[in-house]
């Protein structure tokens, strides 16, 4: 068997009382999707932040394709290829669409500091090559238009579109996404489940939190749940509807 | 052992107006999240008023007293409601700290137009005659300092602790979201803490006058020292500041006492690098921060602007006729504050790079100034050296202090890049002033040569300008071609969000020494030239003074455009060389104009130009 694009070992965080994540255990097969799904406050946002290491983890052990990253910083986790966004979208306020699109690239520059300075030509080159190639993801996803715009001025939807295809124009392994469709509406949504289809056809492993059902048993292959920091329930979507624990955790806990 | 006692003494009394005004700082910061660097000021604004109503206009003194520190609060309640309160919820952090440093500029400039800039001593409130307590004579003055910092620490204990004003007041600091949802009106409570904090600065300003002499700028080291006291003990904790106050007060007095009071200043550099390598938080942790994680959506960014295609083209042109054709048009006067206004502009090009780019704030870029313009010079000098090779030295030394700040500030958020220029600006002050055998002291260092390259000698005016023009020019074009590709992506990055930064992979502790770095280094070059061009230079010439100007050129001229800032360097240098009567209007106006700026026109001179001519 391959090595997982992610696996989680035993990882557990308390913050004072509350128990976020208690022995959590997954592994994440390469090239493809996972939906991590819960009632709010089941700890899933958690799981992303102990997965990137933005928080330390109490317990456990998190690899990715194998490489163990306890210790690495965020922008060391965002080295070995694993992008992440953010629940609220966290897009550059100042910035063009574009620019916030091409920032997104920051790990691809071959380019040195000193010879964007001294505008010598094959930095102009890799320059150009990336505006084609952020101006193409901008095309995909619908958000040619706003190009020039300030990133802040767009709709919350499109501020998540963005995220996603800035994240993808770093050229991840595994990409992880923290309620995508959030603020997106149906049409929206249908685009994005496109989207993701055609990422993960690119091989791109992909780790979505979110709360539409629809959104996650048409894309996943796999789906976890997630209730009071431990996993309820695993498996492909036909089982996950079929599980009586998961509609009393999940679905009954939506219903009342 | 007496006089060791004395001394502590003293440092206990000086520390005493250091806890006020970091009980200042805490009272505005807990309800804000803002740090307010005019506190210092109404200090020296509440001991200016007290020298006026007692000795011109002979109050009884506490009647003067009482009547000045009312005067400072209210004071502080018209800038409070006309500047701070309103820009605090329109402006980021940063932004709100330049506000505040426009303040403070504001202050000394009116200080200085009404009082003029000799220093002032006001007599003790009850007689020059020392007491005896437990076997020690001690100035009776010494009793009132204490009384009234015991009297204010009380007054703000009990009004936090025990009234239902004070609960409004923590439940802002601890929420103000949710203040806003239990009917608290934060923008009252915001002015309230403001006002306050000027009347207990006034209170304590006023009762250590009598031991201190004072002037316009004064206030700037009460600040530093208060800001300092408030890092060491813990921002955020009241008990903190208390303690830090007089812990650094009582280590400057020792320091002095026992060292030399050049070291006064360095004892407090020290003791606060100390404790943010040791523990970054302070020495009491406040119980409650502010949630950081909130973010700010509301507040404004401006855009970083730029010309494009045939625009920028037609700019860059015209601009290369008019700087090298202006020598051939302009008086020699002219001549040479033009050169001035290009040395300076390379200086404040640094500070852009650093706050308009990445958004780090520095209070002490002039400090590099000093250091490249004192070792070239000395080297240059007294030792030989070619000015080339001067300069060089100056530059290498800039990036080592540079190299060490950074260090230090690194690893923690917020406004300790800034404190820690502040204070390193201030070090460099004293320094300059202090080591008289090697700097000159404070009449300056004279009979610096001409800057020569090789067997060419820059001896003119005009051929400093285009040696400035020249080396404005490129690095201009360096930081031009750096800014548009992924190095000034990943600075903007690291300015609005470090967190998604760092996600995408943006070493952002890399950028900020980088850009930090190139700041320096800039600041040297500027520091290095304007000695050899006017052979001659001064501690005040790359002062504190003159870093917080540098912000002011920067912010005035359009922060974030590298073109932008020489339009606030021409503003405050040729104007004030132009209209030489108005010269002691000119602190005044840069804090008038860099308030209205950061609140008004965030994208300064240039940036509102240059977004309407985009449009």
């Amino acid at each position: 068997m391959s090595v997982p694009a992610l696996q989680a070992t035993a990882l557990s965080k308390s913050f004072g009382g509350v128990r976020a994540a208690v022995d959590v255990s997954f592994a994440v097969p390469p090239g493809t999707l996972t939906a991590i799904i819960g009632p709010n406050g089941a700890g899933k946002t958690t799981l992303f932040n102990l997965v990137t290491n933005l928080f330390p983890v109490d317990a456990g052990e998190v690899r990715c394709f194998g490489t163990p990253l306890a210790g690495r910083t965020a922008a060391e986790v965002a080295k070995l290829g694993l992008i992440r966004t953010f629940q609220s979208a966290r897009i550059f306020p100042g910035m063009t669409v574009l620019e916030n699109v091409l920032a997104g690239a920051h790990l691809l520059a071959g380019s040195s500091t000193l010879s964007q300075m001294l505008w010598l030509p094959a930095a102009r080159r890799e320059e150009r090559a990336l505006i084609a190639r952020g101006e193409a993801l901008l095309e995909i996803a619908g958000l040619a238009a706003y190009r020039d715009a300030a990133a802040n001025e767009l709709p919350i939807g499109a501020q998540k579109l963005l995220e996603v295809i800035r994240g993808l124009m770093a050229r991840p392994r595994l990409m992880l996404l923290d309620e995508p469709a959030a603020g997106l509406n149906d049409a929206e949504t249908a685009e994005l489940a496109s989207l993701l289809r055609a990422v993960r056809a690119n091989g791109i492993t992909l780790v979505v939190v979110e709360h539409n059902m629809s959104l996650v048993m048409g894309v996943a292959d796999q789906v976890i749940v997630l209730d009071l920091g431990s996993i309820v329930a695993s498996g492909t979507p036909a089982e996950i509807q079929a599980n009586p624990r998961v509609v009393a955790a999940y679905v009954g806990a939506e219903a009342t | 052992m007496e006089q060791a006692a004395q001394t502590l003494i003293g440092g206990i009394l000086q520390g005493s107006v250091f806890a006020i005004v970091a009980l200042g700082f805490t009272l505005v910061f807990r309800v804000t999240g803002a740090i307010n660097l005019s506190q210092g000021a109404f200090c020296i604004l509440g001991a200016f008023v007290m020298f006026s109503l007692e000795q011109t206009f002979h109050w009884p003194v506490a009647v003067a007293a009482a009547g000045a520190a009312l005067a400072t609060a209210a004071a502080g309640f018209l800038i409070g409601a006309g500047t701070f309160v309103p820009a605090l919820s329109r402006l980021p952090a940063s932004s709100m700290f330049i506000l505040t440093a426009g303040l403070l500029t504001f202050l000394e400039g009116l200080c200085l137009v009404v009082w003029g800039s000799e220093p002032y001593a006001l007599p003790p409130f009850s007689g020059e005659a020392p007491v005896a307590v437990l076997g020690m004579r001690l100035p009776t003055q010494g009793l009132w300092i204490v009384g009234a910092t015991v009297a204010i620490v009380a007054g703000i204990w009990w009004l936090l602790m025990r009234t239902a004003l004070g609960e409004a007041l923590r439940a802002c600091a601890e929420n103000p979201a949710a203040a806003r949802l239990m009917g608290i009106d934060v923008e009252r409570m915001t002015l309230f803490s403001f006002t306050l904090a000027a009347f207990i600065a006034a209170i304590s300003g006023i009762a250590v006058a009598p031991i201190l002499s004072f002037q316009f700028d004064t206030g700037r080291f009460f600040t530093i020292s208060g800001f300092s006291a408030v890092a060491i003990g813990g921002l955020g904790s009241f008990v903190g500041a208390v303690a830090g106050g007089e812990l650094l007060g009582a280590a400057e007095q020792l320091a002095a006492g026992y060292i030399s009071s050049l070291f006064a200043n360095g004892i407090a550099l020290a003791l606060l690098i100390a404790t943010l390598l040791v523990r970054p938080s302070g020495l009491f942790v406040a119980r409650r921060t502010r949630r950081e994680d909130v973010r700010d959506e509301h507040r404004i960014y401006h855009p970083v602007v730029r010309l494009r295609g045939a625009r920028g083209l037609l700019f860059a042109t015209v601009t290369l006729l008019v700087v090298t054709g202006l020598p051939w048009v302009v008086s020699e006067g002219i001549m040479s504050s033009l050169v001035i206004t290009g040395i300076l502009f390379l200086a404040v090009l640094g500070l852009d790079v650093l706050m308009g780019y990445a958004g780090q704030v520095s209070l002490g870029q002039a400090g590099f100034m000093a250091v490249g313009g004192y070792t070239a010079a000395i080297l240059a000098t007294n030792y030989g050296w070619s000015p080339l090779l001067g300069t060089a030295a100056g530059l290498v030394l800039s990036l080592g202090c540079a190299a060490a700040l950074s260090l230090v500030t690194m690893r923690l958020r917020g406004h300790y890049l800034a404190l820690a220029t502040l204070a390193f600006g201030l070090l460099v002050d004293s320094l300059t002033v202090g080591m008289t055998e090697v700097t000159g002291g404070p009449s300056g260092l004279v009979g610096i040569p001409a800057f020569t390259i090789g067997a060419f000698a820059f001896d003119t005016p005009r051929k400093m300008y285009y040696l400035v023009a020249v080396l404005l020019a490129l690095a201009i074009g360096l930081l031009l071609g750096g800014i548009r590709s992924s190095f000034g992506r990943a600075l903007q990055a690291v300015r609005t969000d470090q967190t998604a930064a760092a996600a995408l992979g943006i070493d952002v502790p890399r950028y900020k020494m980088a850009v930090f770095a190139i700041s320096a280094a800039l600041a040297s070059l500027a520091g290095s030239l304007y000695a050899f061009f006017f052979h001659f230079l001064s501690p005040e010439m790359v002062g504190t003074q003159r870093s917080l100007e540098m912000i002011a050129m920067l912010v005035v001229g359009g922060e974030g455009t590298l073109i932008g800032p020489v339009f606030g360097v021409a503003l405050l240098t040729l104007i004030p060389t132009m209209f030489q009567p108005l010269a002691i209007y000119k602190t005044l106006a840069e804090g008038v104009l860099l308030v209205v700026t950061v609140r008004y026109l965030p994208g300064g001179i240039f940036g509102t130009l240059a977004s309407r001519l985009a449009r």
